[in-house]
């Protein structure tokens, strides 16, 4: 018995090291049969390697910033043919007809936008950030996704909300429900938090690498708790050459904070641009349909969280939402 | 407590880092707790009239008009926004390995427990923090390094009530993998922002301020049933007047409970199902929040339904996390240190 608890110890010291030293990077990754969050960190670690000369060259490139023509089987599983990927030989066509400035990829290839699915960030047990006069992001997040989706659902949209209510869902039950129901778009709402600031910021993102520390921290913070397994990732990082996807939230994610900021400022002079940026977030990578995750406001600010807590602000901010999706759907912008 | 004779050159020290409070436990017999507070004087007036250039804890607290004050980590991180708090906590650090009264010479050797969710960019951060002022550290799950202190390596539960997060740590005799861990968010801020709240909804003539309302939580706080009637003296207007906050602070207390009562569901009905019943006899709760009058037999209530469940609160809390992290430096194999 007291051989098995010393060598239960030496096996807790030696793991122990090892876990300090991945911390600090000096140890190869070992593979864990669980812990799904450190696998979740692994292929995120793995994908920015792989996908940054994709992205990257991708987001370089001005000419056909747009559909990969070695890649045939980048068509999504919901477009209008049934699944049945593109050939090389259509692509060609195709790309003639590309020209990002003139005509969205999605319409030269024929997708049209049906369901929109509304991501409530937070829920249940998870309150997200909690402003000073006690209002959760969680609230917020809920609040402005109803109103977007009456909206949205008044335009004849089909909008589906990842949850409905105050309950705690995992970051992979959120994708799950998006590709269940085929969404055509994706949009993930938050609020941003910085505490030893008064500053109000309005910032939207898509997925792709990033090297800034703050948005690092921001995606972590944000993934964590994901239950993803590796297989899962393995499947992705195959198509995370699929860069419809990326154009087209790139685009989606310009046109929502154009929007925001724009009629914000009207309003509220000091609200600041942080514009659209990259980050590793796991809802976006995993959902296949192109989205974005709006950071729609700042609950650290004392002043905007008690605007935040006006219904008829909230609707403003969802009426903005609104118009830069719309924005987007009619010019691809 | 007894020193550590065969390692005079070296010191371990095993540190816990607290939203609200930071414990440490050293091999030369020293252990001490401190409220995690950072002050610099204001002006040179404030420096001149406090004669140093930094304050800690209590102290830093009680001259707080005179400082610039931090309480730098925040649900069991270092707060972001400005390098401040970095420094606030690398002088709290020193600090407390001042306080350990080091030899001169030796060699510092540090596991510092930080909160089971912690991802790898806040660990980073602690490292940074505190790697200046040692020769060699390790970061450890805080609940696990209670486990470890306690002995408790094999099916049992431990629930660390801090003041910024609640961590969970089920232990399956192995190190505890990401998926063995929990953190939640409402803990004892969150009690004391509920507390502040409702106080100032009963009695909006009364003053007080945060840094009270935690006091008196602190001495006054239990969940299920009231003992009897919990008053406190509070100034109305200048004049100290009694006030009954038994309702209020009961609530307050119980807020967290749920969340705390979920998880602990979760991470059980996750273990191999043939042990749960052993883990169910063996939850342990630690940290401040264990001192809450009635929260094992609260717990205890609140997992009724899923069988027999044994809850205990574990012995001198506040320094579990800080023994624990000691222990697991004195044992740590010197080869390992050396790697690090």
């Amino acid at each position: 018995m007291k051989d098995r608890a010393r060598g239960l110890k030496k096996k807790i010291h030696a793991d122990l090291l090892d876990e300090n030293l991945r911390i600090i990077g000096s140890a190869p990754l070992q593979k864990r049969g669980r812990g799904i969050a450190s696998i979740v960190k692994v292929a995120a670690l793995i994908l920015l390697s792989i996908s940054s000369l994709l992205f990257i060259a991708n987001d370089l490139n001005p000419e056909i910033d747009g559909v990969n023509l070695s890649t045939p089987q980048l068509a999504p599983n919901h477009n209008d043919r049934g699944g049945r990927a593109y050939s090389p030989a259509e692509f060609a066509n195709m790309a003639d007809m590309i020209d990002r400035t003139k005509m969205p990829v999605r319409k030269a290839l024929g997708f049209g936008i049906k369901t929109i699915v509304l991501d409530a960030g937070h829920g249940g047990d998870d309150p997200g950030a909690i402003g000073r006069l006690g209002t959760k992001e969680k609230d917020i997040t809920l609040d402005i996704a109803q109103r977007l989706k009456e909206r949205l659902t008044r335009k004849d949209y089909n909008v589906l909300m990842t949850r409905k209510g105050d309950e705690s869902l995992t970051l992979s039950q959120r994708v799950e429900f998006a590709n269940a129901n085929k969404a055509d778009l994706f949009i993930s709402l938050h609020v941003n938090y910085l505490p030893l600031t008064e500053i109000d910021i309005v910032e939207t993102y898509y997925f792709g690498p990033s090297t800034d520390p703050k948005v690092l921290r921001l995606a972590a913070y944000e993934n964590r708790g994901s239950d993803y397994g590796m297989g899962d990732y393995e499947d992705v990082i195959k198509r995370i050459g699929a860069t419809m996807k990326f154009q087209e939230s790139k685009a989606i994610a310009a046109s929502i904070q154009k929007s925001l900021f724009s009629n914000i400022r009207k309003k509220k002079e000091d609200i600041q641009d942080f514009g659209v940026k990259r980050a590793p977030f796991v809802v976006l990578l995993g959902a296949n349909a192109p989205g974005a995750l709006v950071e729609i406001a700042c609950l650290s600010n004392s002043q905007e969280e008690k605007r935040l807590n006006d219904a008829a602000y909230r609707d403003n901010i969802a009426k903005y939402i609104e118009d830069g999706i719309i924005n987007y759907l009619k010019t691809g912008r | 407590m007894e020193g550590h004779e065969k390692t005079k050159d070296k010191l371990y020290i095993g540190i816990d880092l607290g939203t609200s409070r930071s414990a440490f436990v050293s091999s030369n017999g020293t252990r001490q707790w401190i409220d995690s507070y950072v002050g610099w004087p204001k002006d040179f007036i404030s420096a001149k009239v406090l004669g140093r250039d930094i304050l800690f804890g209590a102290e830093a607290l009680e001259n707080r008009l005179s400082l610039d004050i931090f309480r730098p980590l925040e649900r069991g991180v270092i707060k972001e926004g400005t390098e401040k708090n970095e420094e606030a906590v690398k002088e709290l650090i020193r600090h407390l390995l001042l306080m350990a009264k080091p030899d001169e010479g030796q060699r510092i050797y540090a596991v510092v427990g930080v909160p089971a969710s912690s991802l790898k960019v806040n660990k980073l951060a602690i490292r940074k923090a505190v790697s200046d002022s040692v020769d060699s550290m390790m970061v450890v799950s805080e609940p696990f390094a209670v486990a470890y202190g306690l002995n408790l390596l094999n099916n049992a539960l431990i629930i660390d009530i801090g003041a910024g997060t609640v961590d969970f740590c089920i232990m399956r005799g192995a190190m505890p993998e990401e998926g063995d861990q929990k953190t939640i968010l409402t803990a004892g801020d969150y009690v004391d922002e509920q507390l502040f709240g409702s106080l100032k909804e009963k009695y909006p003539e009364s003053a007080f301020n945060i840094n009270m309302v935690r006091r008196v939580k602190e001495t006054h706080s239990f969940v299920g049933k009231a003992a009897g009637k919990i008053e406190v003296m509070l100034p109305i207007h200048g004049k100290p007047v009694s006030h009954d906050i038994t309702d209020e602070i009961k609530k307050a207390c119980e807020s967290i409970l749920p969340p705390i009562i979920d998880t602990t569901i979760d991470l059980i009905a996750g273990f191999d199902p043939e042990f749960q019943a052993k883990v169910k006899e063996n939850i342990f709760i630690a940290g401040g929040g264990s001192l809450i009058k009635g929260i094992s037999d609260y717990i205890r209530d609140g997992l009724k339904d899923f069988g027999r469940c044994k809850v205990h609160c574990v012995d001198d809390p506040l320094y579990a996390g800080a023994n624990g992290a000691y222990q697991l430096a004195v044992d740590m194999p010197e080869k390992y240190w050396e790697q690090i």
